[in-house]
């Protein structure tokens, strides 16, 4: 049999249940704008029903939890999205600066100075023993050398502008990871004592989003409500409240490279966010280590062939010009040809244009042979001229600026989509939130008008029996 | 499905720089009048036009090198010229002598014309340009005639590259012109049969001249022999400049093929692509600030 003191505090309960969901709602309303915050809903539940005899009856509401509304899978995709973009956008960055150190249609790059060296020789073909046009090839061929140097140093100061961006990303990276796992203890805490975490779980999110344009990350949700994130090549980041931070040092190769706590060089197969982005940019198969390795394998290609041509001839002393090389050149391999090639020659008189020995100063086959170095195949070049080498080259680097410009166009519209369907899904709807509001407030007026008609009952039965 | 506000703004910010992009894109387009003006705009184009402008380059130098050429054969070719002039006369004054009844002071004064002669051929035969013998071979530097007609020079003769996979021969070497001597050291055939002509004459040797005239005669066949390669050479020269003044145009021609931008289609893009913009920043002010907030009383 119901009490009206048990109604009474059924509505009590049904208001106070009421005016929690209008907390939710309003609290919802004003973060409307929050990044990354998840829309929470109200979740009602029916008090446990109490039998009476035959009877059984409801006890009315209880707010049971506040929920937050986010979808874990979108939300790693988002994460992975912006892993992606973070990476196409540095490494882009980094190439549209290697582009323009050779962005022939623009007046820049190798093609002209190797092309006026050859002439350069082609022309004292026609007037072997014309001092001003053997002072002209010295001229065209320090023009090319210090065309060679400056591409180098172009290519070399992108290179060093890569080694000090990489401890700056890993700097932020430590910071985030150290931020992300405090949050984990504050998120397992907070679910320990049954306390919403989801704002919690908003704000770990929101840095694990930071962290992924920083470096790509997976990222496993353990049961006690932590996140354990490890690099793209399984590099432990961050497990429980612990973080572990990575390092950078001097690799092997001379460049800057990324280590675990532990010590391991991860730098090769980390992929992923800025720092992915640079490291691709620096050791990819198209970044500017092996961009600084053609161009040396071309100098050193073209220095050497004119070298020996230069030796097999005659002077215009008439010495055969065994010991007067052209180009200074590295005494072993090519490593670096790039920069430090300089023409060794200081007197015009010493270009060997003449391929036969004195009288004929006037002969000019070896300078033709000089000229010809231009459109033949050089070893060390694959079979290519320079020439055509160097247009390969150039043609590669736009490739790779146009693949990674499309890569960008489109990891953008990915992320957009992601980002857009996480906020359908966590977003606040200011509409559905006013909706919310006129129920909630309909129902508290309802269970307000329920306490004021218990009470005229109530009223009633004091009043019982008394006559009037 | 739920839309929340969110989505639209940052959909029409994403939408608004896509469009803004092409506008750019565009402007450069139109302003630069190239629709590459990056490599990674049309890579294939970038690498064809460093290819392009290689050969422009060595077309360039083939031309310069024609002309350069076609000015020390120039010099060669007048040379000879004088050259068949001097020896035509050395005939006709043999052919006087040969004709008798001449007084011995009239024979000696043939014979001088005749010696004088052979000097002035001697002096067409070191003919220079530009500082270098003409008719000395490849030995440019050393004057390739003494005074008696012994030639110093060498055999040797440069080719010039007057485009691709052409040369064109520098002339021809002294001894070939003037014929070798059978004893090294000797004067060339064409001195020795002057000097003999000469003495021939001036001794009155009258048995001798007709051989002596012949020989002469010979040696200037010989020259204008000669001399016809020069012109051939020259003729070549010509033809070839014009072939590559018309390689270098279709060169260009592919040049602009390949980076040049389409301006009309340029300008209706642009103008396309401004609409857009209008059009998506038109929206952007025309979002909706309605919400059901805004019913609640």
């Amino acid at each position: 049999m119901g009490s009206l003191t048990g109604t009474l505090s059924l509505a009590a309960q049904a208001l106070e249940a009421d005016q929690g969901a209008l907390q939710v709602t309003s609290n919802n309303i004003a973060n409307a704008n929050t990044p990354g915050y998840s829309r929470q809903v109200a979740v009602f539940e029916s008090a446990p029903t109490v039998t009476e005899g035959d009877l059984t009856f409801g006890q009315g509401v209880t707010l049971a939890q506040v929920q937050g509304i986010r979808d874990n899978v979108v939300e790693l995709g988002v994460q992975q999205g912006l892993a992606q973009q973070g990476q196409v956008n540095s490494y882009l960055s980094s190439m549209n600066q290697v582009q323009s150190l050779f962005n022939e249609t623009q007046g820049a790059g190798l093609q002209t100075p190797l092309s006026n060296f050859f002439e350069a020789f082609q022309n004292l073909s026609t007037d072997p023993t014309n001092t001003s046009l053997r002072q002209a090839v010295i001229s065209a061929g320090q023009t090319l050398a210090s065309a060679f140097n400056q591409a180098a140093s172009g290519l070399s100061q992108v290179q060093s502008g890569l080694n000090t961006a990489i401890p700056q990303a890993v700097g932020q990276i430590n910071q985030l990871t150290g931020q992300i796992a405090q949050l984990n203890g504050e998120v397992q805490s907070a679910q320990n004592s049954g306390a919403n975490p989801s704002q919690l779980i908003d704000q770990r999110n929101n840095l694990i989003e930071q962290l992924s344009g920083l470096v790509g990350v997976n990222n496993i949700t353990q049961s006690d409500g932590t996140v354990t994130l490890t690099t793209s090549n399984g590099a432990l980041l961050v497990a429980g409240q612990q973080s572990y931070n990575l390092v950078t040092g001097t690799g092997p190769s001379g460049n800057t490279d990324v280590f675990s706590q532990q010590g391991t060089d991860i730098t090769t197969n980390l992929t992923g966010g800025s720092l992915g982005g640079y490291i691709q940019a620096r050791d990819g198969s198209n970044g500017v280590v092996a961009a600084e390795q053609s161009l040396d394998q071309l100098a050193y290609s073209v220095g050497n062939a004119v070298n020996s041509q230069q030796e097999a001839g005659y002077d215009g002393n008439g010495n055969l010009a065994t010991n007067e090389p052209f180009f200074n050149l590295p005494a072993n391999g090519s490593t670096g040809t790039a920069s430090m090639i300089s023409v060794a020659l200081t007197d015009p008189s010493q270009i060997a244009a003449s391929s036969a020995p004195p009288p004929a100063t006037g002969d000019n086959g070896n300078a033709l042979a000089l000229a010809n170095i231009e459109n033949q195949p050089l070893p060390g070049l694959g079979g290519q001229s320079a020439i055509n080498y160097y247009s390969n080259f150039v043609a590669n680097v736009g490739t790779e600026v146009a693949q990674a410009t499309n890569e960008q166009t489109a990891q953008d519209l990915v992320v957009q989509q992601l980002q857009n369907q996480k906020a359908s899904i966590s977003g606040v709807s200011l509409d559905e939130e006013s909706a919310n509001l006129i129920q909630y407030q309909t129902a508290y007026s309802a269970s307000a008008r329920v306490v004021n008609v218990i009470n005229q009952i109530a009223q009633t039965a004091l009043t019982l029996g008394q006559g009037s | 499905m739920r839309v929340v506000p969110s989505e639209m703004y940052s959909d029409l910010l994403a939408n608004l720089q896509v469009d803004r992009q092409n506008v750019n894109q565009d402007v450069l387009e139109a302003s630069s009048g190239k629709s590459v003006n990056n490599l990674s705009d049309n890579p294939v184009a970038a690498g064809q036009w460093v290819v392009s402008n290689a050969q422009i380059a060595d077309v360039d130098q083939f031309s310069y090198s024609i002309s350069t050429v076609q000015g020390s054969l120039n010099t060669a070719d007048s040379a000879l010229n004088s050259v068949v002039s001097s020896l035509t006369q050395a005939v006709s004054v043999g052919t006087e002598a040969a004709g008798g009844a001449l007084s011995t002071s009239e024979l000696q004064a043939l014979g001088q014309q005749v010696d004088q002669i052979q000097q002035q051929v001697i002096g067409l035969a070191n003919t220079t340009y530009q500082g270098n013998y003409v008719f000395a071979g490849t030995a440019v530097s050393t004057q390739p005639y003494s005074a008696t007609g012994v030639y110093s020079g060498n055999t040797s003769v440069n080719s010039v590259q007057v485009g691709e996979g052409q040369t064109a021969s520098l002339g021809l070497a002294g001894s070939t012109i003037f014929g070798a001597p059978a004893t090294a050291g000797q004067p060339d055939l064409t001195f020795q049969y002057l000097s003999q002509l000469s003495s021939d004459i001036k001794s009155n040797n009258q048995s001798a001249l007709a051989t002596d005239i012949a020989n002469v005669q010979s040696s200037l066949n010989n020259v204008i022999a000669q001399r016809s390669s020069y012109g051939d050479t020259l003729q070549q020269l010509n033809s070839e400049g014009t072939n590559l003044s018309q390689e270098k145009l279709t060169l260009q021609q592919y040049q602009t093929n390949l980076v040049s931008a389409d301006i009309a289609q340029v300008a209706t893009d642009l103008s396309q692509s401004q609409t857009t913009l209008q059009a998506a920043i038109a929206a952007a002010g025309q979002v909706t600030q309605e919400s059901l907030i805004n019913y609640l009383k």
